[in-house]
């Protein structure tokens, strides 16, 4: 056997959160910088992944063990390229969290950082999961500490417990339909193995019960990515969640629900994927469309960009949808299909560090004001140009500026669309206006331009619960330039992201049918 | 000879004058007393079904001798917890002794 | 001479480089900043003319054998997206212009910000950051060999319109005194505006540029531009219509955003909020000739969607083009802000080039857009001049005097000018060598461009019958000249001429050398511009320019890249009708008094008020599209909270109604009930049952002997 690169990933999380289970709580500053190390770890470890990846080389670094043999239950993780740069977001995105939340977080330390490490092994395991049960299993674990983690820590103005309460039993729903729908698959093609499933087509024999599994499983990534109208968890849990919370829950836990689409629902019933794609496809732009619009209705800066991530995860779903409108793997069409799956994919990876970032920026104005109230700012380019800076680029970013990461991906997602769907491609630009507006409109005008003036500035800034500079501080910045730096990679020479995904989702898609 | 039954009725009547002793006496020694009665009866019994039935096996002698010695053995323990009961209590009458009651 | 080429890339990076150095080091230093900028441009600007004179000297063969590399981009399916970089003759024209104007801007702008002046702007390191980022987008989207890479630095420079056009529009109250609140609010709305309305465009650029990839597996000009690719093209439908013509839609539609056509001219008059260097480089000299070097550069693309569509496409951008030619030069007519009218007669202008396009002079149409990038910058250089200039006379006498002038003083508008040909006499000087170009007088520059746009169209009538197409933009551009002369006459007559009608004019003086310098250079090249391209019966030099472009892009029966000779009735015509608007303009406002009705306003009366509101175009799209837009994401929020997630709480709710009653039932029902009764029946059963357990041992004794009896009765019963 290898080395286990991918159990250590997932698991060196969880024996941090067991040590700092045992370091004695008031030693706060000890257990934030042991979880910090703690989660360098997995990081590094998915760089070498990603360094020794073969590009192209199928399943790899697969670790195997037989689990719970009565069931037939294996433990069986492995990488493709498709889950080795959601692997790496996620163990980035934990890192920087972590890293800023060691000088943000106040109370309750300890159980923080414990939970915090948890989290990030549910989200990995999730990722590298190639059995059913395996999947569920993290799919879950990574409720509690999220469940958590908006509930205790939550700004309490914003009801932290009803949404923390939504979104555990929103997910939930999903989640439970999902099961049942596994096992339903696992009693016909008796395999839990997410790889052979697809071989022998679950469930073929039975086209109702087919439809109605396809549905279930479809409902549970559907909530978590979230589309239209299964997506009000959303605002609220964000608005909730401290700044790391939402961070995450933007990164990454949206990313669980259209990996899931990619690995599980696509490759299990490809046919039903196609026979329903033109619906999928009016979710798709009706998500676009109806959360730019939202977006552009808020107030509040945290729901703003919550509802641009439904709008942006409709990117995605558009791009999937144009990846599975038809089974023909003839060229060009095979081509198309595989560029709107690259977009789609590489549309996830941007969408976390897009919108990780603008959590961390919203955290730098909320750290400072305990506000995310639009109207209450104005003219701060005069006072922070360096918080300034930072965030039009990132909200350049966010809104597809060429040059910067979104652009690749929407770039990408509409080439395959235009090619197969040319008709949803032509609405859903209507989409990349709107995020233009929102953007420009509410984030950078109603907090950045226009009159800075030291009375209302004063109204709302709270010195005494700051102790760093008034522009961004240098582990705000830290924080950021990791982001920075890849939405600017990716956005000017995405060939070394793209490679990866590429040569995966042109397999996977070859290999359906 | 005697027939068989002469013996039984004897030791049908020892056993139950055994057991209206046990039944009937205040003190603990009575009831021991009583006991032993009760054994010998059966121990009569005993060698009377062997003497008459199974004369060639010693089943019979030697389960009595087998009863007199756990009832020596019986006498000697239970004396020694009435002594043991008397100093605690003051009392060996067997009405008193109800501490066992739930 | 593969040298030159070979450092084409350099001639984006180092702009690219400076726009990095300064934001991220340099900016506390000034005259540092400024200086890198200025150096980047230069350093592109010699490396553009190599370039430009490679070409020329190379001759015949540059249209048969470009020089361009590209590299391996997008590993996109089971392809690789290609992009690159291409120089042709074209290119190299727009390599003449654009950097040398930037350059010429750039050393304007830092006697405008008044570089170490004691007002100098405090924002002065972040403008030339800004301007340096932008010269390398225009240059960067001249050099493109893809439509890709074009689109990247196309939308680089929106953003830095965005930027620079919104550089005012934010100010700390207590600090910054020199900007007032009005003046950020119309900043701000105006940058908003200006990405919105483009980024409009930009998503039909977009989408012409998806399609073309998804349709032909390439984005590389040399490889869309083969012949077979292009029939391919035609032939495909999507959507009923060729595929060919679709894309050609989109992909103008890119360029009416950008190169502010009609209907989404509305951004560029806003834009003059911006710092006025930025209007002569952005918004007069490059970028939104953007768009009509867009559709130059795409025209087989053009030409293949017209014909396969039965000449639709072409007959599209010509429309769209002489409408915004005439549209734009009414609104001149009635506009007070000296910028304002430059950026109409931008809008105007711009819509000369496209409607060449349209009707297949394309050469014109780049001819057009050379000259007047020249004259252009040339005006709004000049006008910022003017305006620095009252605006120091300004400062004088709100020095001398107590009280702080009067506020709602606005240093832009020609009706408190007047009279400054005597105290800015450099800038006066190039400001009519300007207005002449522009206006189209014998020999300048403007002149033999814009008359071969309408020389053109009218050979084109001639050919092509009664009531064709040509006639519309032959009239269009001839009626045109004369409002753009008489909107220029009556700029110059507000301006220049007469008596100072306020005391800003009075004290205003010429602005330093830096600005003025620029000025004069641009003002050679108005004059002398025009011998790129002589009619081609002047001999030596006729049709130069024909000669250097006319081939770029295959020969078709729809492009005339032919030269035409000089027709003496259109020039003739034209020259008449600018000389007189010019003088008539001049003279009826030369000495307009503060106040008066002013003489259009009273012939023209209502339709005077239209053209003032700019046909209640903002108006309009405010009623149609913003508002409703507004309205709908309100709607849809409310929908938001109001119904989905009602019923979301609503499911949650009846749970939980559900749940209590469940809860009732079990404490009721089951729990006291059924549990805790079956405990009462065992705990009164056992209280009966425990009296036998007395504890007494002869109690028990007696139990047993009466259960052996009973038990032997039974045995012996049985």
């Amino acid at each position: 056997m290898n080395f286990p690169f991918l159990t250590l990933i997932i698991f060196i999380p969880l024996v941090g959160a067991i040590i700092i289970a045992l370091i004695p709580r008031n030693r706060e500053r000890e257990i934030k910088w042991f979880s910090v190390i703690v989660s360098l770890f997995p990081l590094v470890l998915s760089i070498v992944v990603w360094v020794l990846f073969k590009v192209g080389g199928g399943m790899q670094f697969v670790d195997e063990a037989l689990w719970i043999p009565t069931l037939d239950v294996y433990y069986r993780v492995g990488v493709d390229g498709i889950s080795v740069p959601m692997v790496f977001l996620t163990t980035l995105l934990t890192t920087l969290s972590l890293f800023y939340s060691a000088y943000t977080i106040k109370v309750r330390v300890k159980e923080f950082f414990a939970l915090f490490l948890l989290l990030e092994m549910g989200m990995i395991g999730v990722f590298l999961a190639l059995d059913l049960v395996l999947f569920y299993f993290f799919w879950e674990i990574g409720l509690v500490p999220m469940f958590l983690l908006i509930g205790i820590w939550g700004q309490p103005k914003d009801r932290p417990q009803y949404s923390a309460i939504k979104f555990f039993l929103y997910t939930l729903v999903g989640s439970v339909a999902m099961l049942l729908a596994f096992i339903g698959i696992y009693l016909t093609s008796g395999t839990w193995n997410i790889l052979e499933i697809p071989l022998v087509g679950p469930l073929a024999d039975n086209p109702a019960l087919a439809v109605a599994a396809f549905w279930a499983i479809f409902l549970a990534f559907a909530i978590k990515v979230p589309m239209w109208p299964f997506h009000t968890w959303l605002p609220d849990a964000h608005t909730a969640a401290p700044t790391a919370g939402s961070v995450i829950l933007a990164g990454v836990l949206l990313k669980l629900g259209g990996y899931g689409f990619i690995r599980i629902l696509l490759p299990f019933f490809p046919v039903l994927f196609k026979q329903f794609a033109p619906f999928i496809g009016i979710i798709a732009l009706i998500s676009m469309i109806y959360g730019a619009l939202v977006s552009m209705a808020q107030w509040d800066l945290k729901r703003l960009i919550a509802y641009s991530s439904v709008s942006h995860m409709g990117f995605f779903t558009l791009g999937l949808v144009a990846a599975s409108a038809t089974l023909n793997t003839a060229e060009p069409v095979l081509n198309s299909r595989a560029i709107a799956l690259d977009g789609a994919v590489l549309q996830m990876f941007n969408h976390g560090i897009i919108t990780g970032g603008l959590f961390f920026l919203v955290g730098v104005i909320y750290e400072r004001t305990h506000t995310c109230d639009l109207k209450a700012f104005g003219g701060l380019s005069a006072k922070l140009p360096v918080y300034y800076g930072v965030m039009l680029m990132t909200a350049l970013a966010s809104l597809g500026l060429p040059g910067l990461a979104g652009f690749i991906s929407e770039f990408m997602v509409f080439r395959g669309a235009f090619a197969i769907m040319p008709t949803y491609a032509i609405i859903g630009v209507i989409a990349i206006v709107l995020g233009a507006a929102y953007i420009l409109w509410k984030i950078i005008q109603y907090i950045f331009l226009g009159e800075f003036s030291k009375e209302k500035w004063s109204a709302i800034f709270d010195p005494e619960h700051w102790h760093f500079s008034l522009d961004m501080a240098r582990f705000e910045i830290v924080t950021m330039v990791p982001l920075l730096f890849f939405m600017l990679l990716v956005g000017i020479y995405p060939a070394p992201i793209l490679n990866v995904i590429n040569a995966a989702s042109t397999a996977l898609l070859s290999g359906l049918l | 000879m005697i027939p068989l039954y002469w013996w039984l009725i004897v030791a049908a009547a020892l056993f139950c004058i055994g057991l209206y002793a046990v039944l009937s006496r205040k003190n603990a020694i009575a009831v021991l007393m009583g006991i032993e009665l009760m054994l010998n009866a059966v121990n009569l019994n005993l060698v009377a079904f062997w003497r008459y039935i199974t004369p060639q096996a010693l089943t019979g002698q030697v389960f009595a001798i087998f009863v007199i010695t756990v009832a020596a053995a019986e006498a000697a323990v239970g004396l020694a917890i009435f002594i043991s009961v008397y100093r605690m209590h003051g009392s060996i009458n067997v009405e008193k002794l109800d501490t066992m009651r739930w | 001479m593969d040298f030159f080429f070979n450092l084409a890339p350099l001639a984006i990076l180092v702009p690219l480089l400076m726009f990095a150095a300064i934001i991220l080091f340099t900016h506390p230093n000034n005259r540092l900043s400024s200086s890198l900028a200025i150096g980047g441009i230069a350093f592109s600007t010699i490396i553009s003319w190599g370039i430009v004179l490679a070409t020329i000297l190379s001759g015949e063969h540059i249209w048969e054998e470009t020089w361009q590399i590209s590299i391996p981009w997008l590993p996109a399916g089971t392809s690789v997206l290609w992009i690159g970089l291409e120089v042709d003759s074209l290119t190299a024209a727009m390599l003449f212009m654009v950097p040398f104007v930037c350059m010429l801007i750039f050393i304007y702008s830092q006697g405008y910000m008044n570089l170490g002046k004691p007002n100098q702007d405090p924002r002065y390191s972040r403008f030339f950051a800004y301007i340096s980022l932008f010269a390398a987008g225009m240059i960067g989207l001249v050099l493109s060999g893809s439509l890709l890479l074009l689109f990247i630095f196309w939308e680089l420079m929106g953003l830095c319109s965005y930027l620079l056009i919104g550089f005012w529009s934010f100010r700390d109250r207590d600090t910054e005194d020199h900007i007032d609140e009005a003046q950020v609010k119309r900043a701000r709305a105006a940058a908003l505006k200006a990405f919105l309305t483009t980024r409009i465009g930009d998503v039909l650029l977009f989408s012409g540029m998806v399609l073309l990839w998804a349709y032909t597996g390439t984005l590389n000009f040399s490889e869309i531009f083969q012949p077979e690719v292009l029939e391919h093209l035609a032939e495909i439908t999507i959507w009923g219509l060729p595929a060919a013509t679709v894309i050609a839609l989109l992909v103008f539609g890119g360029a009416v955003g950008k190169s502010a056509q009609f209907p989404l001219h509305v951004w560029l008059p806003d834009a003059m909020e911006g710092p006025t260097p930025v209007s002569a480089l952005i918004h007069a000299a490059t970028m939104v000739a953007a768009g009509v070097y867009l559709v130059a550069r795409t025209y087989p693309l053009f030409v293949a969607g017209s014909v396969a569509g039965d000449g639709s496409v072409l007959a599209v951008v010509a429309v769209i083009g002489a409408i915004t030619a005439f549209f734009g030069a009414t609104i001149g007519l009635a506009q007070n802000d000296i910028k304002r009218v430059l950026a109409y007669s931008t809008i105007s202008q711009l819509g000369y080039m496209m409607m060449a396009l349209g009707i297949g002079a394309y050469v014109a149409a780049v001819f057009h857009l050379l000259t007047h990038a020249f004259f252009k910058a040339l005006l709004f250089l000049g006008s910022g001049s003017v305006i620095h200039g009252v605006e120091h006379g300004h400062h004088e006498i709100a020095h001398h005097s107590d009280h702080h002038g009067d506020d709602d003083f606005n240093p832009n508008d020609m009706k408190t000018m007047g009279g400054l040909r005597h105290r800015m006499p450099r800038t006066f000087w190039t400001y009519i060598i300007g207005t002449l170009a522009l206006v189209g007088w014998l020999p300048f520059a403007g002149f033999w461009s814009k008359d071969e746009i309408l020389g053109e169209a009218f050979h084109l009538w001639r050919e092509g019958g009664t009531f064709s197409l040509p006639l519309w933009v032959w009239l269009a551009g001839t009626l045109g000249a004369l409002i753009t002369a008489l909107y220029m006459g009556r700029q110059i007559g507000l301006v220049f001429w007469g008596e100072p009608r306020h005391g800003a004019a009075e004290h205003a003086h010429e602005s330093p050398h830096s600005m003025t310098t620029p000025l004069i250079v641009l003002a050679i090249f108005a004059v002398i511009g025009g011998l790129a391209n002589l009619p081609s019966n002047v001999p030596l030099v006729g049709g130069e320019l024909h000669h250097f472009i006319g081939e770029v892009h295959e020969v078709s029966e729809v492009v005339h890249s032919e030269a035409l000779a000089l027709n003496a009735i259109v020039a003739g015509l034209s020259t008449v009708l600018a000389v007189g608007g010019l003088i008539f303009g001049w003279a009826i406002y030369r000495n307009y008094r503060v106040g008066e009705v002013e003489p259009f306003q009273r012939w023209l009366g209502p339709v005077f008020t239209l053209l003032k509101n700019k046909y209640y175009v903002d108006e309009l799209y405010r009623a149609v599209f913003i508002r409703p837009t507004v309205w709908l994401a309100d709607i849809s929020f409310r929908f938001d909270t109001g119904v989905i997630d009602y019923l979301v709480n609503l499911v949650g709710r009846v749970t939980r109604v559900v749940a209590d009653f469940g809860g009732v039932f079990d404490a009721k029902v089951i729990d006291s009930t059924l549990v805790d009764g079956t405990g009462k029946v065992t705990n009164s059963f056992g209280g009966w049952l425990r009296q036998t357990q007395t504890g007494r041992v002869q109690n028990y004794v007696l139990v047993i002997a009466v259960t052996v009896l009973l038990l032997l009765g039974l045995y012996l019963y049985l």
